[in-house]
Formats: structure tokens, sequence, C-alpha cells
């Protein structure tokens, strides 16, 4: 049984409706991504399910509950996480701070929890006093998963973490979410960089224009010749 | 072309500025080569300029305490809150209330001491109150001013703002002009529009500074210490405590916050009550030292209050407190120069467009948050 069920949902900004019946699942400790061109709706998508957008129709069920149409702090009580693209770090907290602020709905900031996200990303133990703001955009996005990470959720919603690194550094953004992913979390991610994506994931979604395309294996989208042709490059 | 033009443009800002540079800084040297002159051929007295510094700090510090509420609300819901200035003089009134039914019990019927003796002639003065004589009278007005004031911004908040929630700056901020005069006249229509002496006298201490004295009274000394205690606390709170991070983060990315699980509600809420409680403990210092209230003080402290805020660069509470200093400690240091009065308020706002034409995020603006 899919841990989260996205159906026939349809969605957008106000008055602009950008998804059309898309269907979304993901099952407990997978890996799915979501890939597709510029627009095509993926980040909307990932944000519908975290209640970030104006709801028209469909429904989007977590564990067996119905979520559909409940805000973001109600949903990370459901354990899902989320982690925006941009701006996903509090600039003038320092590195410690902003992953204690992950764990804010707790009364306590959970020590193991904490020591867990310093086990995973060592340069965060060593940077935890610095200002979040002054750090370079790679040590940010760790920063920003190390704090959805916090609560431990079941579900950890990834919009683009590779974008706007240095080459080098993405494939070492792709290692953590794959240690994220081993160590018992199920991960969705959007990606721009589809390739490597598709390479690494349990299932990846293909999104055109506001729809799903193709749903398949990670593997499979790869080999696909249409998906190849139209999305990946030839 | 455009790279040419680029670098004229930037060449051209560049000698501007420095020019502007220029100019303040040889003022500012002019000014205090005359001061070092004037002290040495006896033209400035000493003690007089000590007098004036103390005297600004004074003012500073109650400018600053107050701007702390200001910039939070700013930081934090985004807009400039007009309010701020007679939330101030509600803070007193409630305060001052409280003081009087403490420390003139049984000398005034109850209604007259609670509303501050509106009546001329039965007063603070003729009751006897100052910090020496009757201090638990003076501490609870303090504790009274701060709570109660604290309680009316969160409703004010529920009844003006909350709704409109989301709306950008603009709206709440004639929004905030309209609460303030409401609470404006809603103090006349409750305390009158009479001005009215608060406290007697209190002793003083006064400091040989070489060619004479500068005295600093009993309630000079209770601004200064309560004033330097709040701000202690709010660093504190801001910096320590799991409340005072989240309205840090909250200043720094709301969106961020709300995904993140913080009931921005609930911290919205408490920015009211700091920011609101400190007003009306400023409100009341102010009253305490300079002996009097009156109906409109808080109002026309505002603009001051906006000119530190904006000199420190707003949304931050540290530029807050230092651009209150330096505000307080210019005006009365421009006494040296000028005459008083009206002059020294010319002075404040110089100081702030002189600072905003150099630095214009503030002198903290885009380093310290919240």
């Amino acid at each position: 049984m899919a841990m989260l069920d996205v159906s026939g949902l349809d969605a957008g900004y106000g008055d602009l409706q950008i998804l059309s019946d898309v269907d979304l699942e993901v099952v407990e400790d997978e890996y799915v991504v979501i890939v597709g061109p510029n627009g095509a709706g993926k980040s909307t998508a990932m944000k519908s399910v975290f209640g970030l957008t104006t709801y028209v129709g469909g429904s989007i069920e977590f564990n067996g509950e119905n979520i559909t149409g409940h805000s973001p702090d109600e949903i990370i009580h459901k354990g899902i996480g989320y982690v925006p693209q941009t701006e996903n770090v509090f600039p003038s907290l320092t590195v410690q701070e902003n992953l204690e602020m992950g764990a804010y709905i707790l009364d306590e900031v959970p020590g193991d929890a904490l020591e867990a996200v310093f086990d995973q990303f060592p340069i965060l133990r060593e940077r935890r006093d610095q200002k979040t703001g002054s750090m370079s955009g790679g040590q940010q996005q760790m920063v920003a998963m190390g704090r959805a990470l916090m609560l431990d959720p079941d579900l950890l919603l990834l919009d683009e973490p590779s974008a706007g690194l240095a080459p080098d550094l993405v494939d070492e953004m792709f290692d953590h979410v794959d240690t994220i992913n081993d160590n018992g979390t199920a991960v969705l991610v959007v990606e721009q960089n589809a390739k490597e994506a598709l390479r690494r994931c349990d299932r990846g979604y293909v999104l055109v224009q506001g729809r799903n395309r193709y749903v398949d294996d990670g593997e499979a989208l790869l080999h696909d010749e249409e998906v190849r042709q139209q999305f990946l490059g030839g | 072309m455009s790279t040419v033009d680029d670098a004229v443009t930037r060449g051209r800002n560049l000698t501007v500025e420095q020019l502007l540079l220029l100019a303040v800084g040889t003022g500012a040297l002019l000014l205090v080569g005359d001061l070092i002159l004037g002290v040495f051929d006896g033209t400035y007295n000493i003690s007089r300029i000590g007098r004036y510094v103390v005297q600004g700090i004074l003012y500073g510090l109650i400018i600053g305490l107050a701007g702390i509420g200001l910039s939070m609300t700013y930081s934090i819901l985004n807009f400039a809150n007009f309010a701020h200035g007679d939330t101030i003089t509600v803070g007193a009134f409630i305060g001052w209330g409280g003081t009087y039914l403490i420390g003139g019990w049984g000398a005034a019927s109850i209604g007259h001491l609670a509303l501050v003796g509106p009546q001329r002639g039965i007063g603070g003065p003729q009751f006897g109150i100052s910090v020496m004589s009757t201090p638990i009278a003076i501490f609870g007005g303090l504790l009274l001013a701060g709570v109660g004031t604290a309680l009316l911004a969160v409703l004010i908040d529920r009844l003006a703002y909350k709704p409109m929630r989301g709306s950008d700056g603009i709206p709440l901020l004639i929004t905030s002009i309209g609460v303030a005069f409401a609470l404006r006249y809603l103090i006349v229509f409750v305390y009158s529009s009479q001005s009215r002496g608060t406290t007697a006298s209190v002793p003083s201490a006064d400091l040989l500074l070489v060619d004479g004295y500068v005295s600093i009274d009993a309630h000079d000394g209770t601004l200064i210490a309560a004033a330097v205690a709040l701000m202690i606390g709010v660093h504190l709170l801001l910096q320590r405590t799991k409340l005072g991070k989240a309205m840090r983060a909250m200043s720094d990315n709301k969106d961020l916050a709300l995904v993140t699980g913080i009931p921005t509600e609930r911290v919205i809420r408490w920015t009211w009550m700091i920011g609101g409680g400190l007003a009306g403990s400023a409100g009341y210092l102010m009253v305490l030292w300079t002996g009097t209230i009156d109906w409109q003080f808080g109002w026309l402290l505002l603009l001051l209050i906006f000119a530190a805020v904006i000199l420190g660069g707003i949304g931050s509470i540290y530029g807050a407190i230092f651009g209150g200093l330096i505000i307080g400690v210019a005006m009365h240091m421009s006494m040296i120069w000028l005459p008083g009065g009206d002059f020294t308020t010319i002075t404040a706002f110089l100081m702030m467009i002189l600072v905003l034409l150099i630095r214009p995020s503030g002198l903290f603006g885009g380093t310290t948050t919240a």
C-alpha cells in the first residue's frame, strides 16, 4: 500500500491552475523522483503535497489519512518534511539554531536527532555556531536538509537539492539523498538533473505541462527511447 | 557601450558618495575641533557638555527602549506601526494610575487616583510619590505599565491587524494611523487633556566635573537601571530562548518559518506582547524622568523613535538601541551650538538623513536581524 497517494490532483496558485489530474505514489522507504521540462509543474506537485498551493480537485492521502487541504504545520505533524528549493535556511541564525527550529513543534530539541544530523553532515557539527548566511550554497543545502530531518519524517520532500551547486557538489548532494533514503526515510525529489536522478531512484515520474506523462522504474525510464529523446537530450 | 555607461555611472556614484562622505567628515571634524578649542579657551564649559551627554544618554535610553518594539513589529510583521507612540502614552497612563493607587491610597478617591489625578493640584507631588519615598508604588506602576500595555497590544492586534494578516505594509501602516488616532483621543476621553506633574523631587548626586557639577538624581538612576535591565532581558530572550530564536527566524523568512512548523501566529502574539510591554515601560520611565504626563507625549516621541530605528537599521533591536542613544546624545550635544527647543529635533533628523545617505540600510541594517 502506498504511503503517499495523490490521485487526480488539480491544483495551482490562485486562479492559475497548473496541475491537471496528476497521480503520484510513494511507498514506504521508496526513492521517487519527478523530472520533466521547465514549467512542467514539478515543484507545484511537491508543494501541493505540503499544502502550499491552491487546491482545485482530487485527493492526497498520507498513511491512509486524507490530508487534502491541510496546512503545512498540520502536515508536518503527520510525518512529512519539506525542503524548499531556494531560501531554505534562516541566514541570521546559527547552524544549530536552524536545526533547533526544525524541531520547534516538540517541547525539547531531541538530542539524538541532532546527533544523527551531525553524523550525516559532519561539517555541520564543526560549524554549529556559525551564522548560516555566511556559509556556501552546498553547506546551506545541508543545513536545510538537516533541519527537515530533525523530526525524523516518514517522507522527505526535496525540491531540486542540487540546483545551483558546483558540479563536484552535485554528486555529494545525491549521495546525501541516498544516505537519507538508506536510513529509512522515503524521499520524493524534484530534479533538473534528470539522468543522475533516474539512475539513483527507485521510480520516476515524468511530468509535462502539469500532467503525468510517464511513470516507471528509474532504469526503465532512463532506457526508454522516447523519454531519452524528449527529456534526456538523446 | 553599455559597459562604458556602467563605468561612468559607477564612477559618478563613487565621486558623489565620496564627496558626501568628505563633506560630512569635514563637518564632523570642524565641530570636534571647535569643541576641543572651545574647551581649552574656556568658551565651552566642560561640566555643561557633561550634562548634555548625561541628559542625551537618558533620553536616548527611552527612545531606544521604545524603539525595540517598533523594530520588532517591523521585522516580523513588515509594517511601520504609527500607533506605537500612542501605545507608549497609554502604557504610561495605565502604569501611573497604578502608582497613584498604591502611593496615594486614601489621599483621594479611587477614580481620581486610577485616572492619574485629572483634577489640578491633587497628584503625585502632593502624595510625595518618588522612587525614594514610595518605591513599591513606582515598581508596581512600572510592572503594570509593561503588563497592561502588552495585553493592550495583543488586543489591538486581534481587533485591527489580525484580520488583515497577509496584506502588505501600506494598508497595515494606514490602519495603524487609524489606531493611533483612536488611542490618542481615547486617552483624552478617559484621562483628559490636562497635563500634570507626577512626582515629588528626589535627592541627587552632584558629581564634580572639572569646572562644575553634573547632577544625577534618583529617578535618572532608576531610568538607567530599568532600561538597561530590560534591554539585556530582550537580548537574552532573542538569543537564548526558543521563542526568541523563532522570532529571529520569522524576521529572516516568514514562509520558511511556516513550512518549518513554527507556530507563526503564536510568535506574532508574543512579538506584540514584548514590543508593547517595552513601549509601555518606556512611557512609564519617560514620565518618571520628566515628572510630567500628558496625552500626546508618546505621539511626539514617535518621530524621534522612527529616526532612531531607521538610523540604526530598521528591523534590528541593537540598531534601535544604538540609534536611540546616538539621536539622544546628538540632540543634546547640538545645544552647544544651537539654541535648544525645536532645533534639537532638527539635529535628530539631520543625523538620520546623513547616516542614510552614507549607509542606506542603517548602521545595523542587513547584518543583525530582530
